[in-house]
């Protein structure tokens, strides 16, 4: 059933233009008179707000709220009493009894006459432009009664001006250009890239990408910021200009990544016309990324899998089949498998990309039906050591800000994050605070892009060598004991006193110091001295990471050095400060939260706690298991060693995204069941047994849970293309194994969560509804969530300080391995690639390449665009050449968004010492010069191309 | 790359008791690998471990070794 508009998910203030941005919360109230009616609004708000606010429409053209005011169109001219002139009501802001007058017959003529020399140089092709239906000219020109051009349109114009259709997702049509600048300043204000300008003086103005040349030339990052402000047709979604305007719009949430953007999607009937990203959405205040606005094509790609396949072997053709066929097959392999190899031999994995509500389903369907704890999801790939670390000192796995909390920012550390290509909406607050004047700390081995922020002062870059994160943090809190620089009274209130002294002790010692940690890093000790000092002085410190903290064999000690560091100069507990992961996939707090780890219930309650077991024994009525299963990598080596045989993966790609892939590749060819539910045949699903087709974030209700523990609501706005939504197929394998689920809608699943997790109690789908979003703990303790956490104490009552000893990752270079690999990812293409590698996004990034030194280059003779063998202890693949300076020598860097490329294959079994988090960052390897693909890879295509074709007979049978 | 998991399990823990190791009593050490086990281990990986006590060059550092140890007597299986 699609679910058409529904008036409650708008808020009326988040759907109309008010002109001008919202001054600052706190305002003083300031009450003014507007065409005889009273209003009292902050101070600071501009007369075109508070018009609009009372509604009183001015006409307006070049403001809209999302950017500050402008004055340039001189349309909102107005007269205020006592008075001289017509001031724009955008730029005045209100004063305490002014009076305002916004329609008579002089401001009519004044704004008839500024209309009439816009559309003196406008097209006047209305009926057939794509912005017929949603033009502001065409509003504008109606609301000031324009009648007549009395200049002709003989004169000198632009509307030869050439076009640019150069971007995959929209046009730019500068005939129908305004200059009203909205464009230029969407990119410089919401999106902090700048790469658009104003060309020229006068008459010859002109929009301008880059260097005047055309978008796809330029830097820009094609967020589309500019296509959302454009009050005409001049930048364009080609999508609107093929399709027409959309028709109706649902409020759902992006499910890319873990920002979790809250987009209107604009439909025609069951056909996404456009994503437009919500206003009212917490997280990102209506901006959006490339992939979020643009890269949804790939729901309706024919590659989507739309029937259930089985098959005996995996050397087989599948056979399609009917859903029940396909459940009974999978159901009796399952339980077959378990009496001959006992309960204990099969496992599954949640997905991070499902809904909350879909994962939670599936660690239920392990605990209950198949009677183990045997449940993993791909956090353990990536944030896994979040969960430890910040549980044994903050007590809570989770991350402790807002987003929004960025902006009262005095110091910004990023380590081992790049949230302009990962998390790019979040990038680009951050930056907008940058741009304000906060300080900047970048830890990486790479120079990333947020350090060449336009207008950025002064940043530091600690550019360390992979692997000695722990040795780099120690040294910033030896600098702040050291130097005095602690917060005693937080320290002395808030933090386990034992556990301070036990750490202060440790971390005073001289082997921590800057000068003695130097020959590890390769940080100048200055650098960190400055970089401490910076961070502990600033007045609101924000520590903000990525999976460049978590993803080594110390990623857990890492994560409990960063809250050391963040307790040691009191920076938790208020906006502004705290310890920030940021989160990877869509939902990847969402599945941690729901209980996928092996040894957790959900909400982070452990298996062998007596009372929390018991609980869900009661509601679930079975008795559950209170020893952890196994976690991925155990599943995986169980499987070589032959007791584990049957494993249950909802939307997740192992075998492209997780080390080792040889390795990976062995597990799942030895397994006796593999059962993938995804969206496409993925690499995983190469080596499955029964394919169950998965259903798109478009074609489903449930929620996610984004990074700062923002639950958002997914809205259904077309029915899964296989006729089932994923948490559907889990109920209907549930019950085939004899373990009946009674859900009729996804808010049934919450509401039993609410009552099985302390933090979601005050969860519920009305709230959500009505709230627009709940940050988590949200309970009788905070009934409207959490935005904050441990303002007050901490969940383990006093902060724990953990000792945190350097230990050197046995994946370190040698004379066989010289180089370090690092890998990361890019701002067009997502994770394993298998959405955006199916959408226009191609473009910007059609395979993955080696970034190598120049001075690396050259003693092996490498050119930029050779072909280069990279070898590892694991395996080899063989990637095109980039000569980069943006490391330092000895380090290359890759991304694995492209299966062929076998990233995977050279990354190895090295894993975080408490959570097996793998050690993607840091892999010791060898690269030399090659002409032809490596052994793994032409083995690939083989498999590949035989996978393929088994797939084309099945769908050649089902057709 | 050795595969072997009873290998694997031996290098995981001297891992763990390796890094928590520095600036603790070694009690403590003892302690915190062996309850690490205990909380994040499945039950089958804490049989093996376990069963790795019989072998006298199975690799476990001295700490590890002592963890596991500990680790046994609390299931109830006969020390080595």
């Amino acid at each position: 059933m699609i679910q058409h508009f529904d008036p409650s998910q708008h808020d009326k203030a988040f759907s109309k233009d008010l002109g001008t941005p919202p001054p600052a919360a706190d305002a003083a109230p300031v009450s003014v008179e507007i065409d005889g009616v009273a209003i009292t609004v902050p101070e600071g708000t501009s007369v075109l707000r508070a018009a609009a606010l009372a509604d009183i429409n001015i006409p307006k053209l070049c403001a809209t709220d999302s950017l500050e005011a402008f004055g340039s169109c001189r349309l909102c001219a107005v007269q205020v009493e006592g008075k001289r002139g017509t001031p724009a009501a955008c730029t005045t802001p209100v004063a305490e009894g002014m009076k305002v007058t916004t329609q008579n017959e002089r401001l009519a003529r004044l704004r008839r006459n500024v209309m009439e020399l816009y559309i003196s140089d406008h097209p006047l092709d209305c009926l057939t432009c794509p912005a017929n239906g949603d033009c502001e000219l065409q509003d504008m020109a109606g609301a000031v009664g324009l009648r007549e051009v009395r200049y002709g349109f003989t004169g000198e114009n632009h509307l030869e001006a050439e076009k640019d259709h150069s971007n995959p997702y929209f046009s730019f049509d500068p005939s129908k250009c305004i200059v009203c600048s909205r464009c230029v300043r969407a990119c410089e204000e919401v999106q902090g890239t700048f790469a658009l300008t104003i060309d020229g003086r006068g008459f010859d103005s002109k929009v301008a990408a880059g260097q005047d040349e055309a978008f796809m030339g330029s830097e820009c990052v094609s967020c589309g910021a500019c296509v959302q402000a454009c009050p005409t047709s001049t930048l364009m979604e080609k999508s609107v200009i093929d399709s027409g305007q959309p028709e109706h719009s649902v409020i759902t949430t992006c499910a890319y990544c873990g920002v979790g953007c809250s987009f209107e999607a604009q439909m025609k009937g069951d056909k996404l016309i456009r994503m437009v990203p919500y206003k009212g959405g917490d997280a990102n205040h209506g901006h959006s990324c490339v992939k979020g606005r643009f890269a949804f094509g790939y729901a309706t790609h024919k590659d989507r899998i739309t029937t259930p396949m089985i098959r005996d072997a995996i050397d087989q053709p599948w056979r399609p089949v009917d859903w029940d066929e396909a459940i009974t097959f999978a159901a009796k392999r399952l339980r077959a498998i378990q009496s001959e190899h006992g309960r204990e031999s099969i496992g599954g994995i949640t997905s991070s990309r499902c809904t909350n509500e879909e994962t939670y389903l599936v660690q239920k369907l392990i605990r209950a039906a198949f009677g183990n704890n045997n449940t993993d999801t791909c956090a353990r790939v990536c944030h896994s050591p979040t969960g430890y670390g910040l549980k044994t000192t903050l007590g809570e796995s989770a991350g402790t800000q807002t987003f929004d909390s960025v902006m009262q920012a005095d110091t910004i550390i990023v380590i081992g994050a790049n949230p302009t290509d990962a998390h790019p909406v979040f990038g680009s607050l951050m930056r907008k605070r940058l741009r304000q004047g906060a300080s900047l700390i970048v830890a990486d081995p790479r120079r990333i892009d947020l350090l060449k922020t336009p207008h950025l002062e002064d940043a530091q870059h600690l550019p360390l060598r992979p692997g000695t994160n722990v040795a780099l943090i120690n040294a910033l809190a030896h600098v702040v004991i050291a130097e005095g620089l602690e917060d005693q009274d937080f320290i002395a209130s808030r933090c386990d006193t034992e556990a301070y002294r036990a750490w202060r002790d440790f971390i005073a010692e001289e082997r921590h110091s800057p000068e003695a940690s130097e020959a590890v890093t390769g940080v100048a000790a200055d650098a960190v001295r400055r970089a401490a000092r910076t961070y502990a002085t600033a007045g609101n410190g924000a520590i903000y990471y990525g999976l460049g903290v978590t993803e080594h064999s110390q990623g857990s000690t890492m994560v409990m050095g960063i809250a050391n560091l963040a307790l040691a100069t009191g920076n938790i507990g208020r906006e502004g400060v705290g310890v920030n992961p940021l989160r990877g996939q869509n939902n990847v707090q969402g599945s941690c939260d729901m209980g996928s780890f092996p040894h957790e219930l959900p909400g982070y309650q452990h298996v062998a706690d007596v009372t929390a077991r018991g609980r869900f024994e009661a509601a679930w009525g079975v008795e559950l298991d209170d020893e952890p299963g196994l976690r991925i990598p155990n599943m995986f080596d169980a499987a070589i060693e032959g007791s584990f045989k049957a494993l249950y993966v909802q939307g997740e790609d192992i075998a492209q995204s997780d080390p080792n892939t040889q390795h990976v590749e062995a597990a799942l060819s030895a397994l006796d069941c593999l059962i993938v539910q995804d969206i496409f045949l993925n690499e995983t699903a190469k080596y499955a047994h029964v394919l169950l087709p998965g259903s798109s974030f478009l074609e489903k209700d449930g929620t996610f849970t984004n990074a700062e523990r923002r639950i958002n609501r997914v809205r259904k706005v077309m029915p899964p293309l296989a006729g089932k939504a994923d948490w559907e197929v889990t109920v209907d394998l549930a019950r085939a194994l004899g373990y009946p689920m009674e859900y009729t809608h996804p808010s049934e699943i919450m509401d039993e969560i609410a009552t099985l997790t302390p933090s979601f109690a005050g969860v519920s789908y009305q709230k959500l509804d009505e709230r627009g979003s709940l940050q988590w703990p949200c309970n009788a303790e905070h009934p409207i969530g959490t935005p904050t956490m441990h303002e007050v104490d901490f969940p383990i009552g006093r902060g724990r300080f953990a000792i945190t000893e350097y230990v050197a990752t046995e994946e370190r270079s040698n004379r066989r391995f010289p180089l370090l690999l690092t890998t990361g990812r890019i701002l067009s293409q997502y994770n394993v690639g298998a959405q955006t590698r199916r959408t226009d996004n191609q473009v910007w990034h059609d395979e993955d390449v080696l970034e190598v030194h120049p001075s690396d280059a050259e003693v092996r003779g490498i050119k930029d665009g050779d072909w280069l063998g990279i070898t590892s202890r694991a395996g080899q693949t063989v990637l095109r050449a980039r000569l980069s300076e943006r490391m330092q020598p000895g380090v290359v860097y890759t991304t694995f968004h492209h299966p062929g490329s076998g990233a995977n294959v050279i990354t190895t079994d090295s894993s975080d010492w408490a959570t097996n988090c793998p050690e993607y960052k840091v892999t010791a390897v060898q690269v030399e010069k090659v002409s032809r693909p490596s052994e793994w890879q032409r083995r690939f295509d083989e498999v590949d191309r035989a996978q393929r074709e088994h797939l084309a007979t099945a769908r050649e049978a089902a057709s | 790359m050795s595969h072997d998991q009873g290998q694997t399990l031996v290098n995981m823990v001297n891992q763990i008791a390796a890094n928590l190791s520095g600036g603790r009593e070694t009690a403590d050490t003892v302690e915190g690998v062996c309850s690490h086990l205990e909380k994040f281990w499945a039950r089958a990986m804490k049989q093996r471990i376990v069963a790795c006590l019989d072998e006298p060059d199975c690799g476990l550092e001295p700490l590890a070794r002592q963890a596991v140890a500990r680790l046994a007597e609390r299931r109830g299986a006969p020390a080595a």
